[in-house]
């Protein structure tokens, strides 16, 4: 009986240990590669507010349209309940005007609020953690210079366990690891200020790399892409095939400032959002950085990967007005849905009509079989009215019914992508509400 | 300042880059003829021809149109297919309120440009965009046929010239 009430104590104290040791502290400040658009010399203001663009701070923060800017309140949707965004703001009561540096510091790399509480990995501790303490600050800087908006948190909406923060320790002890980012000297100062975009401030890889059951993100399997709040976040390594490896340099940079790139595709949902908030505010030679970073990333196949077919032949054999290859006989919904509501500004060609963002030959989403992110636009609309006027599409969720949607998405991915789709009216309910 | 080319016209216009030809060609330049429908290019009523290409000119920035061809609706009576549509549509009688009709009309026209002799599937894939609240569809449907094979689809409810006079 001493024995076993040993063994336990030991295996206690072990536990323990564990859970201090993988839940350790990086204590140094942390330094940053070089970035164009807040060098050093910059004011720090002017400095933080660059970061907290590339950061993307705001996308998360600021409800779109309330003009609230960083009072939180945006709802997260996951498949264990609902969070909200908190409102950082420099507001004392309700925002956190009454932070310290130290405070401030601690939540964004380490994931611990002022109050000692885990935050839930929604907020990308796991990639600021890179952040150095010098950004961070400027950051927190440029927060507190700005207007405080009195709004107090909503109270998330989780299940149990998920409702308990103190269990996020156990989480952090499995996939956390805190950590300032390390400069490889054998890489160009460029690379080296592109990775640190990329991995500490842009966290790419918080939606593009794919995540394991725990929802940490797999390591090694970097940027292979995932699927979350029900769109596709498409694999970015520089595999040719699946990948963005046979993008050009103009391609990748053209897509992340201005959300399109001719013949690849054009952004939307999630990713729209990114290039609004974030990715086009970024100084040219960052842009390169990012795009250098970007290059490098191993390839990879990921899961359920898309194979791109750029003319497929249904689309060839159509003109801008008209559809060819005797599909014109085909008697099903879907021609009669994209005749009716989509081939004017799209084209039966696919070229696009009134703008190139419209193109819809040699993107991935009409190859995916699956039809995520298709679905995902025709329920959701598009609008990237930053990049021009007449960037947007209409939503067309509460006019079309779920089979509407199916069939038309199914139409779209064996003209554009010649691929027989596998949408079903099943998917497009869980679509609506983002699963 | 840009410069357009409209019915054969050259239009010098002081206009953002940005605006929707639709309201070049109504507020601007005061061509009514093309309608506003819904603005997001799903209706058809604003349609006019680039090039003799059907276009949506509500969500056309001006800006981008360089120096192609505008045609509208008070010009297309000047090419062949144009006016024979216009000519069945008169005999037809297509027209109920009409406010969708300078947009159906330039869709069919360039549809008759394209391909001469259409099929329903192809009449359905050129003019579906363009919608009508009156439902004149059927009318419409026969007057294409009509405009290209030059034989009766329907009955004609209206003879537009008088009987003996030169048509």
């Amino acid at each position: 009986m001493t024995r076993f009430l040993i063994v336990v104590v030991l295996v206690l104290l072990l536990g323990v240990g564990a859970y201090f040791y993988l839940n350790r502290t990086d204590s140094a400040e942390g330094s940053a590669p070089p970035i164009a658009g807040a060098p050093p010399s910059a004011e720090v203001l002017a400095r933080g507010e660059y970061l907290a663009k590339a950061a993307d701070c705001i996308a998360c923060h600021t409800v779109p349209g309330s003009g609230n800017a960083f009072a939180g309140g945006v709802a997260f949707r996951l498949p264990f309940g609902t969070l909200y965004s908190s409102n950082i703001t420099a507001d004392e009561a309700s925002g956190i005007g009454s932070w310290s540096d130290d405070d401030f510091v601690r939540a964004v790399r380490e994931g611990v609020r002022k109050d000692g509480e885990h935050l839930y990995p929604a907020f990308p501790y796991t990639s600021y953690t890179q952040m150095s303490r010098s950004d961070v600050l400027a950051i927190k800087a440029y927060l507190f210079s700005l207007p405080k908006i009195s709004q107090a948190d909503k109270a998330n909406d989780l299940s149990f366990p998920y409702n308990q923060r103190w269990a996020m320790g156990f989480w952090n002890a499995a996939f956390f690891k805190s950590q300032r980012f390390a400069p490889d000297p054998s890489q160009s100062p460029q690379w080296n200020s592109g990775k640190y975009l990329a991995i500490a401030l842009g966290h790419c890889a918080e939606c593009h790399t794919p995540r394991n059951a725990g929802f940490g993100l797999e390591h090694g399997n970097e940027l292979a892409g995932e699927k979350l709040q029900g769109w596709r976040a498409y694999n970015i390594t520089s595999d040719p095939q699946h990948g963005i490896g046979a993008w050009s340099n103009s391609d990748i940079a053209s897509y992340l400032t201005a959300g399109h790139a001719d013949g690849k595709g054009s952004a939307a949902g999630p990713m729209a959002e990114v290039v609004e908030n974030s990715l086009r505010f970024l100084n040219p030679a960052d842009t390169a950085a990012l795009v250098t970073y970007l290059r490098t990333v191993p390839a990879r196949e990921g899961k359920d990967p898309i194979t791109i077919d750029a003319a497929t032949a249904p689309a060839i054999a159509s003109n801008n007005a008209g559809p060819g290859g005797g599909t014109a006989n085909t008697d099903n919904s879907g021609i009669k849905l994209f005749e009716g509501a989509c081939a004017s500004c799209h084209q039966w060609n696919g070229q696009g009509q009134q703008t190139p963002y419209a193109s819809l030959l040699g993107t991935r989403g009409v190859n995916d079989v699956r039809g995520t992110n298709v679905t995902q636009v025709l329920l959701h609309g598009s609008d990237m009215r930053f990049a021009g006027p007449n960037i947007f599409m209409p939503t067309f969720g509460d006019a079309y019914s779920n089979t509407e949607i199916a069939a038309l998405s199914n139409y779209v991915i064996s003209h554009f992508g010649n691929k027989q789709g596998t949408v079903t009216a099943d998917d497009v309910a869980r679509r609506r509400k983002g699963l | 300042m840009l410069s357009l080319s409209v019915n054969g016209q050259s239009y010098p216009v002081d206009v953002p880059d940005d605006m929707p030809l639709l309201w070049v060609l109504r507020d601007v330049i005061g061509l009514t003829g093309t309608k506003f429908g819904c603005g997001i290019a799903q209706c058809g009523a604003c349609t006019v021809h680039l090039d003799g290409q059907p276009v949506r000119s509500c969500v056309l920035p001006v800006g981008s149109i360089g120096n192609k061809a505008i045609t509208t609706i008070e010009a297309v009576g000047n090419t062949p297919s144009g006016q024979k549509i216009q000519q069945a549509w008169l005999d037809v009688d297509v027209v109920q309120c009409g406010y969708c009709q300078s947009g159906q009309i330039m869709s069919a026209a360039a549809l008759l440009q394209r391909t001469p002799n259409p099929s329903d599937a192809d009449i359905d894939a050129a003019m579906s965009g363009n919608i009508c609240r009156c439902g004149t569809y059927v009318r419409i449907r026969a007057a294409i046929k009509q405009a290209a094979t030059g034989k009766l689809e329907i009955l004609q409810t209206i003879v537009s010239a008088p009987e003996g006079a030169r048509s």
